[in-house]
């Protein structure tokens, strides 16, 4: 019986290397998770400590040269740097406890866009007025931005003539909780600031601002001290940032209070900000 | 078309999807609705400067929609180095936009960990169709 040739097979494919088809993407799944835990580390290891606060005295002193800047450094920097985020709204007139025209601000004390927003409001409201109790905070270490040097609303007292101020820090700088708003506040919130974007300002139910004004990376690595020095130079980035922002918060409050304050919004400076409030 | 060649166009018309979505909201000023608090915070990583390319006006989301278009139209063609190189790009860019996140600004943003897995998937789909085209005839 004579050998059959076999017949010719059709070629087959074949693989060359025996290496299952799952190491190299199971590979990249376990470098990936190498990677990110060692982000994590780096990042645990970098994060800076808050900085040491100020002594009582040091505090009061910040506070003063913050809320003393003179006229001329206002119209020199106008809106400078600032992003203009305050948008008018209707509603029933907002006023306080004294009947004044209120401004509310809801925020936190971890957030970090918060911190940046207080300085150039606590700046705007002390030339309608004056804050006793401010404290000293910075935002969370382990947020965005982590440490912004601030003040804190949370046992601070504002008086003035021309206006009312409610403030409600939710949290402290470790998510605890620390302050509700009333109802009515809750639905100041609500209706004006519906993406929960914090902090949020409410100029007498007039205009509304939410977030910050500025990047709080402006005032990223300095102490209390050094940003109020940095205000004093109109042409520093700081200042720019910071008075740009309280000037249009001044604008808004002078349009929401009939310019009563008239030292502060008879400025041609403040003036041409009130027209670009609509 | 293979499965995987179904499978990655589909993960790239996904990723094109999230990338126009992050880039109108970018435009139109507007952050997107996810946590703002705690490790989690589109707001912080989409107003940082990190969401721009190089410090023009254009977000980082728009390179996206580039990378996602190209590997659409690349999947419809049949496997090549075309793919594994641009799959490298894609996840060599993921590995530092995650470590932008979470080391330089310690958060991270929900939509763009959807477009990070997207890229990733595709990357996943690239390795594992590989091997299958490193083959002889017999």
């Amino acid at each position: 019986m004579g050998a059959r040739r076999p017949a010719r097979r059709a070629p087959v494919r074949k693989p060359v290397a025996g290496t299952p088809p799952w190491v190299m993407p199971a590979a990249v799944v376990a470098g990936l998770a190498l990677l990110i835990g060692a982000f994590l580390i780096i990042r645990w290891y970098t994060t800076p400590l808050p900085p040491t606060p100020p002594s009582k005295d040091s505090t009061a002193q910040i506070v003063s040269t913050i809320t003393a800047l003179p006229a001329s450094e206002f119209d020199t920097v106008g809106q400078g740097t600032a992003n203009n985020l305050v948008k008018p709204i209707s509603g029933q007139a907002l006023t306080g406890s004294t009947g004044k025209p209120e401004v509310f601000y809801y925020g936190a004390e971890f957030c970090p866009y918060c911190a940046a927003q207080r300085w150039p409001l606590i700046i705007a409201l002390g030339r309608f007025g004056t804050f006793t109790g401010l404290q000293t905070t910075t935002s969370s270490s382990n947020d965005v931005y982590p440490n912004t040097v601030t003040f804190t609303f949370r046992n601070a007292t504002y008086t003035s003539q021309y206006l009312d101020f409610r403030a409600v820090e939710t949290t402290d700088r470790d998510q605890n909780p620390l302050q509700s708003p009333s109802p009515s506040e809750q639905q100041l919130v609500n209706s004006y600031d519906s993406g929960g974007t914090i902090p949020f300002i409410d100029v007498a139910n007039r205009y509304a601002a939410s977030g910050a004004m500025y990047t709080p990376d402006t005032i990223g690595g300095m102490s209390w001290l050094a940003v109020a020095d940095s205000l004093k130079q109109p042409d520093s980035t700081q200042a720019r940032a910071i008075i740009g922002s309280a000037n249009l918060i001044t604008a808004a409050v002078c349009k929401a209070t009939g310019d009563k304050q008239a030292e502060v919004c008879s400025s041609a400076m403040i003036q041409g900000l009130e027209k670009n409030l609509k | 078309m293979s499965r995987p060649q179904i499978v990655a166009v589909l993960v790239s018309l996904a990723g094109i999807a999230v990338s126009i979505y992050l880039t109108l909201l970018h435009y139109a000023g507007v952050v997107p609705g996810c946590p703002v608090t705690g490790p989690m915070n589109c707001e912080a990583v989409l107003s940082s400067p990190y969401a721009l390319i190089a410090g023009l006006p254009v977000p980082t989301s728009a390179a996206g929609i580039v990378w996602f278009g190209v590997s659409a139209v690349l999947w419809l063609r049949p496997l090549s180095w075309i793919h594994l190189a641009w799959s490298a790009v894609g996840l060599a860019t993921v590995v530092y936009l995650v470590f932008v996140e979470i080391v330089r600004l310690g958060v991270v943003c929900l939509w763009c960990s959807a477009a990070h897995v997207l890229v990733i998937a595709i990357v996943l789909i690239t390795l594992t169709v590989w091997p299958a085209r490193d083959t002889v005839k017999e």
